[in-house]
């Protein structure tokens, strides 16, 4: 679906000429190893590349500049993917075409100022100001802290430091409060030129644009050094150490519902020729509205608004999540429990599978309909099949049987059950 | 059938009213996998009181009904109609807003057979006391949930100050306590009143021949019967211009205190062009005021008064309308003068040049260019503009000739004496 060129050793560029959108986009991912102290700097160092450049000093000309580009997009973001860190900047501007009189080539000028923001960043002294950077560092503290605020992510968090503390799966792709308070004018400078030398990079550029003449200047237009790039070895850990007996942990806030969540390990990841098989035993158990967990936990029995299972193939897991009145917690995990041993039991019928597989069809080619979401799915199954394609992703999911799905639910190990609740619900227990 | 053409947009739009008053609209979209498929009832949370069909006297019905009813629509004598549409690959969903209750699908196959449960099942009611009481107990949850949450209880918190007796000032869902009252055949009641098709709207958008599917429409509901059309009747309490409450306060687990300033249109008896003048004016007046490139925002994030979660945003229909400008912040107090001052010397001295408004005025229509990009939001908003008579291909026209006048009205109408409420939400320990 997207044209791939080498730029460089580890720096490649995907083009796609579409009609589809009325919008031209541009995404430029760099990828280095996942630690905290790394996933502090960079997310530090996205947020101070999004204020200014030195071509516009403040945030006011920046985003006044963006407003005359028909408010054109122009944002950075950090994510995590098994043991990698990415670092994105993305862009995107309305298609001249649909503009009346456009005074100037817009996605032009778009490309231009993103460059801009990228090798002609806003510094002092050869520094990035240090007001600009100590008030970023004070943001993405603030963002790490928000998770308290919503109880749904923040169980979930939870959950994952109680089972997997200081590996990639629980760490937070924004990095901890003290890495961040560590970072200075100085590091953040390293942590820069690194990531413009080191890291691997992946840019693309979708939408009705001249994709050849793109090609033939993205050398110019990115100038990257010319050195040696070693993209990380993906190899997140899909094993726990050692023989594991599940921990059962209750923790309270001031709160009315009760977040129950339960995570499960597996040694099918991402990579493993097994993961379509997973992907259907996920759909059939909670990943739907037909799923057993919907139909049984909130259906049946009307004990939960949501219950739903997640597979996290980058770190082997598989976690459920379900909202509900403290007091049910036990009937809510047992109802659970009799959904996972129905699938290890076979207990699964063609309706589910017929479901499961429709759905997650849809769902595939939907996401091709918006086109973060064509950069996003390519940019991750790319790791899998350069020339991936949904229709092959599907093929996969229509040979998984119902006994596969019984098999990837005896994979299953139970890691953790963890409540998180209000203290009223427990107190007088 | 009427056919559409946006020259600019280069898009089409399908429409055909049919015998039985339902509005139907497609919207073919080249290159896109999937349709988007939406059938919309003119009722939501704040039609608490109404005149039943075949009925003469207004009665008012409990908190929180529309939603119920939105919720048990899905449940039918043979089982749950989620399992049909995963059947046929369908991603179903619904949502209920003040306004508005909408039913969706989308889906990259079967796009007739989906059609079709969706037309059925919204058309074919089935309540019985057996499961509307099952139904409390997951609505219940729900509400629990959203009890949980600050942003939205802040959110709710400040249009229940805004209000004193529009019931707007309700929650969607109602209370747990509310929805208790709830019966079959209070849900029976609202549904005949409100789910005619008269009253209701249907959209395609995305990989859909529009012919094709304006006919599979009308052959399906030529073949259902329905009542003849009759208008709706509601009735709604008189709304000062002043706030019900200037102040609240709330204590949460939260990691930050969380400010919320509401400021109330007194200018709500509005419909069409002018209500869509008036929207896209407000929009734009506080895109200048707040907006990522003003001064203020300038200021305030400098100064660390506010941080990314803070946001703006201003809602219009007809008999109420709002602002609402809010952020997590260490200090509330700070950021409320800041806001204040922000708002009163725009109204001591108006002062949006030509220069603020171009640029506003281009990245308003850009957005909205991006925007339909979007089937989900074709769809939803057109749909809610319909609601009101305005047509959502109207936007970029409207933005391209907004004056300075049109602002100052739309924020003179806005930012008035007593028209301002603050809701601030502290975490728990400064509970005293």
């Amino acid at each position: 679906m997207f044209h791939k060129s080498e730029l460089q050793s580890g720096v490649n560029l995907y083009t796609r000429q579409t009609t589809q959108f009325k919008t031209v986009s541009v995404a430029i991912k760099f990828t280095a190893p996942l630690t905290e102290e790394n996933a502090a700097a960079r997310t530090v160092l996205a947020n101070v590349l999004e204020d200014s450049s030195a071509h516009y000093p403040t945030r006011t000309k920046l985003r006044q500049a963006l407003e005359e580009l028909y408010g054109a997009v122009y944002y950075t973001d950090t994510s995590k993917r098994g043991n990698e860190h990415i670092f994105t900047i993305y862009a995107e501007s309305v298609n001249e075409e649909y503009l009346r009189n456009p005074e100037v080539p817009v996605f032009e000028q778009l490309l231009t100022l993103v460059t801009e923001c990228l090798f002609k960043p806003n510094l002092t002294d050869g520094f990035f100001d240090e007001a600009t950077v100590e008030r970023e560092k004070q943001t993405v503290i603030d963002r790490i802290g928000s998770i308290y605020n919503d109880k749904t992510r923040f169980a979930n968090k939870r959950m994952l430091e109680l089972i997997r503390s200081g590996q990639p799966a629980s760490l937070s792709a924004s990095g901890t409060e003290k890495a961040v308070s560590a970072i200075t004018k100085e590091s953040l400078k390293t942590t820069y030129d690194q990531m413009l030398s080191e890291d691997t990079i992946d840019i693309y550029i979708l939408g009705d644009v001249d994709t050849d003449q793109l090609t033939d200047h993205a050398k110019t237009l990115f100038p990257f050094m010319k050195e040696a790039r070693k993209s990380v070895p993906v190899t997140a850990s899909t094993k726990s150490e050692g023989a594991i007996t599940a921990k059962h942990i209750r923790e309270r806030q001031e709160m009315k519902q009760g977040k129950l969540n339960i995570a499960f390990s597996t040694p099918v990841g991402f990579k493993h020729p097994d993961y379509p098989k997973m992907q259907m035993m996920n759909g059939v158990l909670g990943g739907f509205a037909h799923s057993k967990l919907f139909i049984n936990v909130r259906e049946k029995e009307s004990l939960a608004y949501y219950c739903s299972s997640s597979y996290a193939s980058h770190y082997g897991l598989l976690y459920i999540m379900s909202g509900i009145d403290a007091e049910q917690e036990e009937k809510t995990a047992a109802l659970i429990d009799q959904q996972i041993e129905a699938l290890r039991n076979g207990d699964i019928s063609d309706l589910e599978m017929r479901q499961t597989l429709a759905l997650l069809s849809n769902s595939i080619r939907s996401s091709f309909d918006s086109a973060k979401g064509q950069i996003e799915i390519y940019d991750q199954y790319k790791l899998l099949d350069e020339n991936f394609s949904s229709d092959k992703l599907i093929e996969k999911w229509e040979r998984v049987t119902k006994e596969d799905v019984q098999e990837m639910a005896a994979l299953l190990t139970k890691e953790i059950t963890y409540l998180l609740s209000g203290r009223e619900a427990m107190d007088h227990e | 059938m009427n056919k559409i053409h946006f020259e600019q947009l280069q898009e089409t739009l399908y429409h055909q009213k049919l015998e039985n008053g339902l509005n139907v609209y497609v919207l073919p979209k080249e290159g896109f996998s999937k349709t988007y498929v939406t059938f919309t009832t003119k009722y939501g949370s704040v039609d608490r009181t109404f005149i039943p069909r075949g009925g003469k006297e207004l009665v008012t019905v409990p908190d929180g009904i529309a939603h119920f009813l939105e919720h048990k629509m899905f449940e039918k004598e043979e089982g749950d109609v989620f399992q049909q549409f995963s059947e046929n690959a369908a991603a179903a969903n619904a949502f209920t807003s003040f306004t508005r209750t909408s039913y969706l699908f989308s889906s990259t196959s079967e796009l007739y057979e989906n059609t079709k449960t969706l037309l059925d099942f919204v058309q074919q009611p089935y309540f019985t006391e057996k499961t509307v009481e099952k139904e409390k107990g997951i609505i219940a949850q729900e509400i629990t949930m959203y009890d949980d949450q600050a942003d939205w209880r802040q959110y709710f918190g400040t249009i229940e100050n805004l209000f004193e007796n529009h019931p707007v000032r309700i929650d969607i869902a109602g209370t747990v306590e509310t929805i208790q009252d709830i019966t079959a055949e209070h849900l029976y009641e609202c549904y005949e009143t409100f789910y005619h098709p008269s009253n209701m709207v249907f959209f395609a958008v995305g990989n859909v021949n529009p012919e094709e599917m304006l006919k599979f429409v009308e052959q399906d509901q030529l073949a259902k019967s329905f009542e003849a059309p009759e208008p709706v009747v509601r009735s709604f309490p008189d709304e000062p211009d002043h706030v019900a409450k200037k102040r609240s306060e709330l204590y949460m687990d939260v990691s930050k205190p969380k400010l919320m300033v509401g400021t109330k249109c007194r200018k709500t008896d509005m419909s069409g062009k002018d209500m869509l003048i008036r929207e896209l004016a407000s929009d734009v007046t506080l895109d200048i005021l707040f907006g990522r490139s003003s001064d203020f925002f300038t200021q305030a994030y400098n100064e660390g008064l506010i941080d990314e979660s803070f946001s703006y945003e201003f809602n219009l229909e007809n008999g109420f309308g709002f602002a609402a400008i809010g952020s997590d912040t260490d200090k509330p107090e700070e950021l409320e003068k800041l806001i204040k001052r922000v708002l009163d010397d725009m109204k001591n001295n108006w002062s949006i040049t030509d220069e603020q408004l171009e640029r506003i005025r281009k990245k308003r229509i850009g957005l909205f260019m991006r925007a339909l990009n979007s089937p989900e939001y074709i769809a939803n908003q057109f749909t809610h503009y319909n609601f009101n008579e305005m047509n959502l291909f109207d936007v970029v026209p409207v933005l391209e000739g907004l004056t300075t006048e049109q602002l100052k009205t739309a924020f003179d109408d806005l930012y008035y004496e007593d028209g301002q409420t603050i809701m601030t939400i502290y975490p728990m320990e400064q509970s005293k």
